[in-house]
């Protein structure tokens, strides 16, 4: 089953892959990280003109980072808005991604977020440096395989 | 690191006598500091080859008493630090006497223990907590000089401190200011490693 927007993309030749829909029916779609910066400028102009949300997660121990994006296309007089997602995957050891911020500024502390949790480099973001934790952080603390270090707390105080 | 020299400070709440103490003194630290002032020349510093070295700045003037004013580290605004109950770690030179920071001299790492006098220190309990804090110094020689370095090295310290309160060494202080006992509730014998007599 096709949806609406990957009919769009097949018929003006984009390479992606359909991932199907998710419980809301809306449609989800993978795209390659060498392409996502060129289809991202063209769901742009396609009138995907709001970054919903984006996240980050690991797919599997030892497996690939995942990058979500829910687009949103806002117009006047719809109530019921065209709606996408976009996962991107990359590779554990090398996970770069270019970044969205340029297309859609509200992308710039979800990335950050992301960069900090999971570690994916956002290419071309402004100003990409841990947020949550504390800058000389060593590790992701998001990504499966990660290991807390043994860290003092108060653990028995009464 | 540019770690040429530490000097450890400490200060033992056990050794006043503990009627006459001040429940309310605001300033303990100038009353209770002991001269107790080690300063440790590792030897194999000329070894590490990789180690990132952070050079002081020279050019600042010795802050007096720095205090936190959101400034940059060369202005003494801000130290780097590891601060947890019982351990508190400042990459600066304390001065043991006026208690004023100086910031300038961030090659040496400062431990500050136990400032709330929640446990009874004798000065072997102290030593042995030095000599652990000289081997982890030590162990950690060559990792960059930043907070995460320094939490590692309190957090270990804070473990051993706890180890040391299990197998009896050091006590609770009843006297201290908070009684939370925040390394578990007094009890006998925690690690007791002998065979319990049977009775007969």
């Amino acid at each position: 089953m096709q949806g609406r927007l990957s009919a769009w993309l097949v018929k003006h030749r984009l390479v992606h892959r359909s991932l199907g829909f998710d419980y809301q029916g809306i449609e989800t779609l993978q795209i390659k990280p060498e392409d996502w910066h060129s289809i991202a400028v063209i769901l742009y102009v396609y009138g995907y003109n709001y970054l919903r949300s984006q996240c980050a997660y690991d797919v599997a121990p030892g497996g690939l980072l995942a990058s979500v994006y829910h687009l949103t296309r806002i117009q006047y007089g719809v109530d019921q808005p065209e709606e996408v997602c976009i996962k991107v995957f990359a590779p554990r050891e090398n996970p770069i991604i270019t970044s969205v911020f340029w297309i859609w500024k509200s992308a710039d502390f979800q990335e950050r977020e992301s960069y900090d949790m999971l570690g994916i480099y956002y290419d071309n973001h402004p100003r990409l440096k841990r947020i949550l934790m504390p800058e000389s952080w060593i590790g992701w603390p998001l990504r499966k395989d990660y290991i807390a270090p043994n860290f003092y707390e108060i653990q028995d105080a009464h | 690191m540019a770690s040429t020299s530490f000097s450890i400070m400490g200060w033992v709440g056990g050794k006043r006598g503990l009627g006459g103490r001040k429940i309310n003194s605001i300033r303990a630290q100038e009353t209770e500091i002991q001269p107790s002032q080690i300063n440790l020349q590792p030897e194999q510093e000329e070894k590490q080859t990789k180690v990132k070295s952070k050079p002081p700045p020279v050019t600042q003037p010795p802050q007096l008493n720095a205090k936190s004013k959101n400034m940059g580290v060369e202005y003494g605004g801000q130290w780097l630090s590891s601060v947890t109950r019982h351990v508190r770690i400042y990459a600066a030179y304390i001065d043991p006497v006026t208690n004023a920071f100086d910031q300038t001299q961030m090659d040496k790492l400062t431990l500050i223990l136990d400032p709330t006098n929640e446990f009874v220190w004798t000065s072997e309990t102290c030593n042995m907590v030095y000599a652990y804090f000289q081997e982890l110094v030590d162990h950690y020689e060559g990792a960059p000089l930043t907070e995460y370095t320094l939490r590692l090295i309190g957090s270990d310290i804070e473990h051993y401190i706890r180890k040391l309160l299990y197998d009896g060494e050091i006590k609770y202080n009843m006297n201290a200011r908070v009684l939370n006992f925040s390394m578990g509730k007094p009890r006998v014998k925690f690690n007791n490693n002998k065979e319990v007599q049977d009775l007969q």
